[in-house]
Parts: C-alpha cells; structure tokens; sequence
C-alpha cells in the first residue's frame, strides 16, 4: 500500500480561496524600515526592562492589538489568521506559502522579508527578533480552543501552525 | 511577524509602558529611536540641509502614505500633515490609544534637528486629531517667533533654550 502523502490533504491557499473580512485591511506603499525600529525596540526594552516585559509588551499586542483576530479564533474561525498572514505577508513581498485543512492551517516562511530588512538595514538582527511572532502568537492563542506553534527553520524562516488543543 | 503596516500599534504600546514608568523612560526610548533614524538623515541632513530634509520627508509622504503638503524656501521647510497615518492608525485600534501619541514625533526629530544646527517649532495642534505643522527654521530667531504662533507647541528631550 502507498504511503498517503500528508501535502495531499491540504489546500494551499491562494487570493481566492479566503474570503475574510480583515479588521485592519492597509494598502498602499509600505514602509520596511519600520522593522529597522522594531528591532530597535527590542534591543531597547530588553537591555533596560529585561525579556519578560518586552514579551508582555508583545502579550497585550496579540491581545488587544490583535482582539478581532482573537475573538474569531475564540470561535472556531481560524481562517480569519490564515487572511492576517496572507495580506500582510503578500504586502511585504515575502516568500511564503499557507497550507489549510479541516484541523490546521500551516504558515511556511521561506523567507522573511522583514528579517532580510533588518540585517540589511543594521546587520545585526537582535537575537529576539522573532518573538515579535512567537509571543503575539500565544498571546493569541491563549483563552482559546486552539494554539499557535511557532518553529524557526533558520535565518529568516520559520513555520507557524494553529492547531485545536490535543 | 507584526507587520510594517502595523508598526505604529505596536509602538502605541510600548510608550504606554514607558509612560507608566515615568517621563525620563519615555525620553530616554524617543532619544534611542533618534539615534535609529540618524543612520538614515544624519549625514543628508548635515550636507544638504534644509534640501536634504525636504527629500527626506518626501520620501517618508509617498513611502508611509502621508496626505502632507511639503513647502521649501530660503529660510526654512514646512510640513503641512493633512492626514497623519501614524496616528490615525492608533485612533483606529483596538487597543486604547496612549493619549499623548504625538509627542514622540518630536521626542525623536527634535534631538536631531538640533544636532545639526537648524531649529524646529512642532505644533502638534490638537493630540485628538491626526493632522500637525512642522517648520524647520535655519535662524533660531525667526524659530522662537513661530512659536508663538502654535497651539499646542511640542517639547523635547534636551531641548535647547
């Protein structure tokens, strides 16, 4: 018997297969070195205030920023996420793709354009760069039937899965 | 990732934690980001200018989206902000907007004007709505005179007498 490939049983989503309505729908041009001043920021709070409050800062972003996004997941909507990463992700021009079935949705980022902007625009990226997504994620996860598993696959990659509880 | 598009919320809640901890945190984190954006206008600032300052700004207007009239004469640049995006997307927040959002806008831009020798009258009008008026003076006399002229004048760190 042949082995059934996991790919085979997600949908990759495209433009036209999410049909959401965001809270915060920007367009226009787009201005990458805001990324320059996050990573900034996070250099700043840490080395004043320490790890903690910087990742209760990004807490009550995913919280509070993020309520919408929040409240649909507390219902069950989890597309609503899956349309957050692919509008904002499309926006910057990163090199992404969502894969989306009954039980999760999967968010791979081959590369992540504003990581590349930071280290072109300073070098150094901060070594918590990316817990501007991890902890937003579990901020938003947390109170709700589902979590969000954030994993980095290397320099400007990562794969970010919603999933129900076990 | 939080996007670029929603840098301005993010910040919004950073400064009410500083704000929570006192004045001096606040200036000390405008006074960081200063420093940040010295990396992209300090030299063009000190070679061009009053010019340099007016390309600067007009590439923020067209990159961030800004509804802003620029106007460059001999003696100084003003910027007209129609429609501030930044702070129009704190208003437009579920999250409360910190009530003195504006004021960062000088914390940052003032230390840097001053280091390169030109003064700034930032008036920030009414912090409730999303529109102000810069103007970037050479002379600080005709600077000190402009003031009187705002309706909510904005300080910042180290501001100099």
């Amino acid at each position: 018997m042949k082995p059934i490939l996991l790919e085979n049983l997600y949908i990759k989503v495209n433009k036209n297969n999410l049909n959401q309505k965001l809270r915060y729908n920007d367009g226009g041009n787009v201005h990458m070195d805001f990324h320059g001043a996050t990573n900034t920021t996070i250099e700043f709070i840490i080395n004043k205030y320490g790890i903690d409050t910087m990742n209760d800062i990004f807490k009550k972003v995913g919280n509070d920023v993020y309520k919408d996004i929040k409240d649909h997941i507390k219902k069950g909507n989890i597309k609503m996420l899956a349309k957050h990463w692919q509008h904002f992700f499309d926006r910057e021009n990163a090199d992404y793709n969502i894969s989306i079935n009954d039980e999760e949705i999967i968010l791979t980022v081959n590369r992540c354009t504003a990581y590349e902007h930071v280290r072109k625009l300073v070098g150094n990226v901060s070594p918590n760069f990316c817990d501007q997504t991890i902890k937003t994620n579990e901020a938003l996860a947390e109170d709700t039937p589902y979590e969000i598993k954030t994993e980095i696959l290397g320099e400007a990659a990562c794969r970010q899965t919603i999933r129900k509880r076990a | 990732m939080i996007p670029s598009d929603h840098f301005t919320r993010f910040y919004n809640e950073v400064f009410k934690f500083l704000e929570d901890q006192g004045e001096e945190h606040l200036e000390a984190y405008w006074l960081e980001i200063s420093k940040n954006q010295e990396k992209h206008t300090l030299k063009l600032f000190k070679e061009k200018g009053l010019k340099g300052m007016y390309e600067y700004w007009d590439h923020i207007r067209i990159e961030e989206n800004c509804d802003m009239d620029l106007k460059l004469d001999d003696e100084k640049l003003e910027l007209r902000m129609n429609v501030c995006p930044s702070l129009s997307k704190v208003l437009d927040n579920d999250a409360e907007p910190m009530k003195r959002y504006c004021d960062h806008c000088a914390g940052w831009i003032g230390p840097l004007i001053d280091k390169v020798d030109h003064h700034l009258v930032y008036d920030v009008i009414d912090r409730n709505k999303p529109q102000c008026v810069v103007k970037i003076f050479k002379d600080k006399e005709k600077a000190i005179e402009e003031e009187k002229n705002a309706k909510l004048l904005m300080g910042w760190p180290k501001k100099r007498k």
